[in-house]
């Protein structure tokens, strides 16, 4: 494209100290703060943050929750991401257009309105307790339970959008063709759409992974003080503590996380490749 | 022979639009049958029906004595080559072709998937990803792929449509030929009458989600049953017949130009190897004619005098 090389860096020069210089500095300086004690350098932090047993439950919570929303939107994503690629073109673009809608809300709008919608005088419990299913209203929020609903929620359209493309991306008749050769559809799906999808699920499981497991507003709001998480340990810790150690491993710890999910999915994607 | 697959009153429909509508048609075992029509005439609804990708609104399919109305896909015993080929790109030919075997646990796979391919001569495939095939070698292997499922019913949706004229001639005798070795009952749809005319023991002819006419190769070339199938077969100048109330129809060849009662205006005219054919306007409507390339050309514009022998028209119930 460029003439030489040195024209094209330096073209990007700019943007590379940008980045250098506000962005992985301060990173590199803050996560080495929990690397670094008045002896010298120690994974002394981490020790201690682990030895806690309150944070290996909120560690846990948090890692737990984000694999099930994961896995809750891959199974909820693929009957979606079917029934819409199975659409007449003209519906497809509607349909698709309210899965993308809840994106275009803001995250604290839409949290507050789960608010609304599970809590005691909420239409969910007035609705069971209407309905003669329930004697008193049940307790949903503040609970792993609202929090996994409203982190589906939140990022249950970015595994539809994943998954949709990669439907459309396979061969047409792919899947008729698979019944007629005698595949049932639980066979029609291991053996034909997950493989031809994998891509798909891959940047969906992700997305949607580490989503959930930085989500601050969310747990925050539906969870509170009671079902903390990670990431609002981590707002605690600074906060309310000022104790930027803690701060920096539990930083830390959800990079690692996030960047190991993605490598897993691939290697789980790749690995299923290579039977094939 | 008795009949062996058999489509009883069957309705289709999409939604609240009715593709096919109370269609009966009765096919012998070992037929190669053509379901012959233009596009929306309802010829591909009847495939995936037959295949049990949509569930007929009502009616009955029958096969070998059986009723299948209702049977799932998976164990109907028919096979469907798609006109896109629909193989798995992320198997190779061998497990593509391998893919119904599996899920049958044949226990003598490998065999069968080898001779399989080698019905179809590409037995040095079998480890090539199906992209890395041309399209006729990809449409084989489709062959290959339902044929070792050994079905009741091959089916073939426009087989020939997606190959170039080389390859489309190359194909027409390979498919005849695996018809006669494993006597198949073979059913295929196309929008070409020649594809038709060449392939089938006998042609059905669709429109409008009805059919038309059913007939062998050759009654549907010299008795066509209505204006339709006539103007489908090349009898290109259809015309009422004041004496009996239908109508007459004559192939371009048939009319002759240069004498005779009628004159008519020459309105388009072009060369075409071993004849000329033109299009003219006349008192009784457009009439399609053509002479030997030997023949002087006329030129558009010119008045002509022409004849409608009647007895070399095919008589219709109606235009």
């Amino acid at each position: 494209m460029f003439g030489n090389r040195v024209e094209g860096l330096a073209l990007t020069l700019p943007a590379a100290v940008f980045a250098a210089a506000l962005f992985l500095l301060p990173v590199g300086i803050l996560l080495s703060e929990a690397f670094r004690t008045p002896e010298g350098w120690s994974l002394g932090a981490y020790w201690d943050f682990f030895a806690s047993p309150r944070n290996r439950t909120v560690f846990w919570r948090s890692l737990a929750l984000a694999a099930e929303v994961a896995a809750a939107s891959a199974v909820i994503g693929y009957a979606a991401a079917y029934a819409i690629v199975s659409l007449p073109p003209k519906s497809r673009g509607r349909v698709f257009g309210l899965v993308i809608l809840p994106l275009m809300i803001s995250p604290v709008a839409r949290t507050y309105a789960w608010l609304v919608i599970l809590g005691r005088t909420g239409f969910v419990n007035q609705a069971l307790v209407g309905m003669g299913i329930l004697d008193t209203p049940l307790r949903i929020l503040f609970s792993e339970t609202a929090v996994f609903i409203g982190l589906l929620q939140l990022f249950l359209p970015l595994m539809i959008i994943s998954l949709v493309s990669a439907m459309e991306n396979m061969p047409r008749d792919a899947i008729p063709a698979a019944r007629v050769l005698g595949a049932n559809w639980a066979q029609v799906f291991l053996r034909v759409i997950l493989p031809l999808t994998r891509e798909g699920l891959v940047i969906g499981g992700t997305l949607v992974f580490t989503g959930s497991l930085t989500a601050y507003i969310t747990p925050a709001i539906l969870g509170g003080s009671k079902v903390l998480m990670l990431e609002t340990l981590l707002y605690q810790r600074v906060a309310v503590a000022n104790d930027f150690v803690s701060a920096s491993v539990i930083a830390m710890i959800l990079i690692v996380m996030s960047f190991s999910a993605n490598l897993l999915l691939k290697r789980m994607a790749s690995a299923r490749r290579a039977r094939a | 022979m008795s009949e062996f697959l058999s489509l009883e009153d069957l309705t289709l429909a999409y939604g609240g639009s009715v593709a096919v509508d109370r269609l009966n048609l009765a096919i012998r075992q070992g037929e190669l049958i053509a379901l012959l029509g233009p596009s929306g005439c309802g010829k591909t609804t009847t495939m995936r029906a037959i295949a049990g990708l949509l569930a007929p609104r009502s009616g009955t399919i029958r096969l070998d004595g059986k009723d299948i109305t209702r049977v799932a896909p998976s164990r109907r015993e028919v096979g469907l080559v798609f006109q896109s080929y629909a193989l798995f790109p992320h198997l190779s030919v061998f497990e593509n072709v391998a893919f119904g075997l599996r899920l049958r646990k044949e226990p003598d796979l490998a065999a069968r998937v080898a001779e399989g391919l080698a019905t179809v001569g590409l037995s040095d495939f079998a480890d090539r990803a199906p992209a890395a095939l041309s399209g006729g070698q990809q449409q084989r292997v489709a062959l290959a792929r339902s044929l070792v499922m050994n079905p009741k019913v091959l089916l073939l949706d426009e087989p020939l449509s997606n190959l170039d004229a080389r390859l489309r001639l190359e194909m027409r005798m390979e498919l005849q030929r695996v018809q006669r070795e494993t006597g198949v009952t073979m059913v295929f749809v196309t929008h070409d009458q020649a594809e038709a005319l060449a392939l089938a023991d006998r042609i059905v002819v669709m429109r409008g989600g009805a059919i038309e006419q059913v007939g062998t190769p050759e009654q549907i070339w010299t008795e066509p049953a209505s204006g339709f199938v006539a103007d489908f077969v090349g009898f290109e100048t259809i015309l009422p017949d004041p004496e009996t109330g239908g109508a007459l129809a004559w192939r371009p060849a048939a009319v002759t130009l240069g004498s005779g009662p009628h004159s008519g205006v020459i309105r388009g005219a072009s060369f075409a190897g071993a004849h000329r054919e033109y299009v003219l306007d006349t008192p009784l409507g457009v009439v399609k004619a053509e002479t030997p390339a030997s023949a002087p050309p006329l030129a558009p514009g010119a008045e002509v005098a022409f004849d409608l022998p009647r007895e070399r028209a095919v008589r219709l119930a109606s235009a």
